[in-house]
């Protein structure tokens, strides 16, 4: 059975009609084309769907969409602003915290969500909260001195 | 050491990162094309069976299913590495759990998923074989009857039709047993590699559409797009450039989409209802349907004199390739070249089998092999060590090979950074001075590996109309970094900035022919090539600026996108004035084309193994791990891990960093956490929950350390490093443990239960011996 929602996306309203059934990353990959949201085990335990939901990291395989009705969803689609990347991007990017890139952005929008509960993490809460991604590629250590590197710029005001 | 190079040996940001930043990139599993069928694969539910009947009435009923196909459609070529053994879907009989046998097509995946259930098969099961000791001895059941109808590349297989065994190759040198009568001391034991999976975090995905005029376009996130090329074309029975490959970006690959798989079931869809097909691998179908590690048994003796000099080493090697080669042979063919390890022994004897299990097939995996024999040979020059008495990295420096070092198989060695790399990773340990306490160690170990020959590279460079340079190349970035490091090559040797050149991404039609991101082999072949046609475009540019300028070509140069006269700097034009006049006045579009090929390749003798140079290059590295075991548990935690690699030339030093880190991670998994597990062939553990990879608490970050031992052939003198960092962390783990708590566990993987068991009956030994 389909259902009428609103889902709240980046900003923007969309109005759609959904099975019951279908995960919030199916309809945000194949009815908004955004497929920043990844599909990487589709049982929730490798993180790479993950967007945020009113601001807490979400395996959006794992949530039906008609749940997800009423909140904001943030996708990596809208982490930039203005052609402007988000500081996390930016040290991700410069601190080589990227390789495939697949998981990618499931690291940023969990890192997003820990530096907005706490500015001044240290590595250990890093490795901690990140524990719910995996990355096939770096092996970590270039992605926690990413996010240790976006948090000093963030403090230090430069970028949001 | 790069203070001569402008753009080469700069830790530049990648030029393809802000599309990966923003998630705006578009891997396999994101394409869509107009009117796109969604294909699943109905999988054999049986080890090893004869398929009497596929009925598939009913799932054709089903609405939404536009069409089925089985092996009945399959027209039959037959695709494989350096052995041709494999099939599209199976025919007549199933080999392993898993095998693909039928397929659907339908207007989503939901529809075509229903439709498998509505699919029925009739089987005869036939005696199974699962352990690949088993499947070599005489009246084993017969995986492949008819392997002596196979095609294989001479040089390389040595097939036993009537057996399991697809490939048995030797390596001899010296007179072994009298290098043992020699000895001092003689250690002999059995090792053991279990099977993982790549993980790679996208599945296998593509889409294929059957063109109306008997091509077939294929988007996937291949590792290799001419392989593929070749591989679809051969099975299809068309010409290989009836197949146009596009690749997608990868979401990792680390051997695992090397392979046709997907993209053979899909063309047949394709082809049957005309419309494009999507399919997607399920991460259970990564487990049971893709490939993994070799498991292997390698049994090794080795003798030294007692002041540690190796002087014979006895190896019988054996990889269990599972139900299909998928380059097992290959696997096979390269780590019998060196299975001592990198060491100079006089005196070698291996015997190497690439055997047929009915299990899921092994295949390409980041190490090809050498994690396997690393494992057997770095635990023998540890069991010599303690025997002797001596400092594990003492003998290790003692034997490892050096400049004019001769290899087992009679080839003189160059541009060796081996003990570079020993030496660095002990002052990074502070070996000598290391803390002693129960429960705490260090092991430290050295690999080598190959790179494997018989591939080649071309690229393009073009220069636009703008003045920039278009890079042309089937190069595959798979988070590894190649198109950055090639956009460095490039730029290095025709005098202009990064920013000033694009990469193309491959596409079979355009782009011209790679053998791909396979055997660490881009940087140095396709490096080479882009190298050479980066020199190509120069000496044009040079030929058209020096009519505009009325100069000779030999005195001018270019410098930050202008051609001048040397001396004269403003007599000149620039790349864009050049690049228009070429194009559009004169009628001459420069465009510059390079290429490598393993020229001076001389095969092995099949007899002896024997070669002056059976590869473009070797890769040589150490590892160092610091362990706390704790003896009630047997828990194993890892508090230190150091890498060094000798990468002939860091062109990026950033993306080798990277590799050395990430590959270390994959290899502590191999180590300590990862396992398939199987019951009579079944994957019982075929998802992330029940089969765990390293996550960010795991693992401490691990050190790199970048040797740089110039390889006279490669770019720069760069070869390759992405595979070599998965190699000798299990190793290493294995010297750490024993330097802890004085067991020795030489059966992958090191779980606790492993641990504590031989803490255990150690402590039985000792109070037996104490009695």
């Amino acid at each position: 059975m389909k259902y009428p929602i609103t889902l709240r996306v980046n900003d923007e309203s969309f109005e759609l009609l959904v099975e019951a059934r279908k995960p919030l990353l199916h309809v945000l990959r194949d009815d908004l084309n955004l497929t920043g949201a990844r599909r990487g085990c589709e049982s929730g335990y490798c993180g790479a769907c993950t967007v945020l939901l009113d601001g807490q990291p979400a395996h959006s395989c794992s949530v039906l969409a008609v749940t997800a009705a009423g909140k904001e969803i943030t996708t990596i689609e809208g982490l930039a602003r203005d052609g402007q990347l988000h500081p996390l991007q930016e040290a991700f990017i410069s601190e080589g915290g990227i390789q495939c890139g697949y998981c990618s952005p499931g690291f940023i929008l969990t890192a997003k969500a820990l530096l907005d509960a706490e500015p001044q993490p240290d590595s250990s809460t890093v490795r901690e909260w990140l524990k719910g991604n995996i990355c096939r590629c770096t092996g970590y250590a270039k992605i926690v001195s990413a996010v240790l590197n976006a948090a000093e710029k963030m403090r230090a005001g430069e970028g949001r | 050491m790069s203070a001569d190079f402008t753009v080469v040996g700069k830790p530049l940001k990648r030029v393809d990162s802000i599309a990966r930043a923003t998630g705006r990139i578009t891997y396999g599993v994101d394409m869509k094309l107009p009117g796109m069928l969604h294909g699943k694969i109905l999988r054999s539910e049986y080890p090893h069976a004869r398929i009497l009947h596929i009925d598939y009435d009913s799932a054709l009923r089903l609405p939404g299913v536009k069409a089925v196909v089985t092996g009945a459609d399959d027209p039959g070529g037959r695709f494989g590495s350096r052995m041709a053994d494999q099939a599209m879907m199976a025919h007549e009989k199933v080999r392993y759990i898993g095998e693909p046998m039928a397929a659907v097509a339908a207007v989503d995946e939901e529809t075509a998923e229903e439709a498998l259930s509505l699919i029925s098969v009739e089987y005869e099961p036939l005696p199974a074989v699962f352990d690949p000791c088993e499947a070599m001895k005489p009246g084993a059941p017969i995986i492949h009857e008819r392997m002596h109808e196979y095609k294989y590349w001479e040089g390389w297989c040595n097939p036993r039709p009537g057996t399991n065994i697809i490939n048995a190759l030797v390596l001899r040198k010296g007179d072994v047993e009298r290098g043992f009568a020699e000895a001092a001391v003689v250690v002999e034991n059995t090792y053991r590699t279990h099977a993982i999976q790549h993980v790679s975090m996208e599945p296998h995905a593509c889409v294929v559409q059957a063109e109306a005029d008997g091509r077939v376009t294929v988007w996937s996130c291949t590792q290799a797009p001419y392989l593929l090329r070749g591989s679809l074309a051969a099975a299809l029975r068309i010409p290989s450039s009836k197949v146009r490959v596009i690749a997608t970006a990868v979401g990792g690959g680390y051997g695992g989409k090397v392979r046709l798989k997907l993209e053979g079931p899909a063309a047949l869809l394709s082809m049957k209802t005309g419309r494009p097909v999507k399919m997607v691998h399920t991460r259970t179908e990564e487990f049971i349907g893709a490939v993994t590690r070799h498991p292997s048994v390698i049994r090794m003796k080795t003798g030294a004199r007692r002041d540690g000099t190796l002087l014979a080493c006895r190896a019988e090697v054996i990889l269990d390739t599972g139900a299909y080669c998928e380059a097992g042979e290959v696997v096979l063919w390269e780590v019998v070249q060196a299975t001592p390890g990198p060491y100079v022994v006089p005196n070698v004897w291996v015997d190497g089998y690439c055997v047929y299990t009915n299990r899921v097939s092994a295949g390409p995996c980041r190490g090809f092999g050498w994690p396997q024999v690393t494992w057997a040979s770095e635990g023998q020059i540890d069991a010599l060590a303690r025997e002797l008495k001596m400092d594990s990295l003492e003998i290790r420096l003692k034997n490892a090979f050096d400049e004019g070092s001769i290899s087992a198989s009679g080839e003189v060695l160059h541009s060796v950074g081996f003990k570079e790399c020993l030496q660095r990773v002990a002052e990074a340990v502070d070996w000598h001075g290391r803390e002693r306490r129960p429960g705490h160690g260090i092991g430290l170990i050295g690999f080598t590996k190959m790179s494997m020959p018989q591939t080649a590279s071309a690229a393009f460079v073009k220069l636009n109309e703008d003045g920039r340079i278009g890079l042309m190349t089937s190069a595959v970035d798979l988070g590894q970094g190649i198109s950055t490091a090639l956009a460095q090559i490039a730029a290095e040797e025709i005098g202009v900035t990064l920013e000033d050149i694009e990469v193309a991404a491959a596409d079979t039609d355009t782009t011209p022919f790679d053998s791909g991101a396979i055997s660490s082999r881009q940087t140095f072949h396709v490096g080479n090539a882009v190298k050479r046609a980066g020199a190509d475009l120069k000496q044009q540019v040079l030929a058209a600026a020096a009519t505009m300028l009325e100069a000779r070509a030999e005195d001018l140069e270019i410098r930050q996108g202008r051609v001048s006269v040397r001396g004269v700097p403003d007599k000149s034009v620039t790349l864009a004035q050049i690049g228009t006049a070429t194009q559009i006045r004169l009628g001459q579009p420069i465009l510059g084309r390079g290429a490598h090929l393993d020229d001076d390749i001389v095969m092995p003798d099949m007899a002896t193994g024997q070669s002056p140079k059976p590869a473009p290059y070797w890769k040589y590295a150490a590892q160092a791990v610091e362990v706390e075991v704790d003896s009630e548990t047997g828990k194993v935690v890892v508090q230190k891990m150091v890498s060094a690699h000798d990468c002939g030339r860091a062109i990026n030093p950033l993306s080798i960093e990277g590799q050395v880190q990430g590959g270390a991670v994959m290899g502590l998994g191999f180590a300590l956490m990862e396992e398939m597990i199987f019951d009579e062939g079944r994957v019982v553990n075929p998802n992330l929950m029940d089969y765990r990879v390293p996550t960010s608490t795991d693992f401490p970050d691990v050190e790199a350390i970048i040797v740089e031992a110039p390889h006279r052939d490669g770019p720069f003198g760069a070869k390759g490093v992405g595979e070599t960092s998965t190699i000798g962390a299990a190793a290493a783990v294995r010297s750490a443990i024993a330097d802890a708590v004085e067991v020795i566990i030489n059966d992958l993987p090191i779980t606790c239960e492993k641990v504590l068991d031989a803490i255990e009956a150690q402590g039985k030994e000792k109070g037996l011996s104490g009695s």
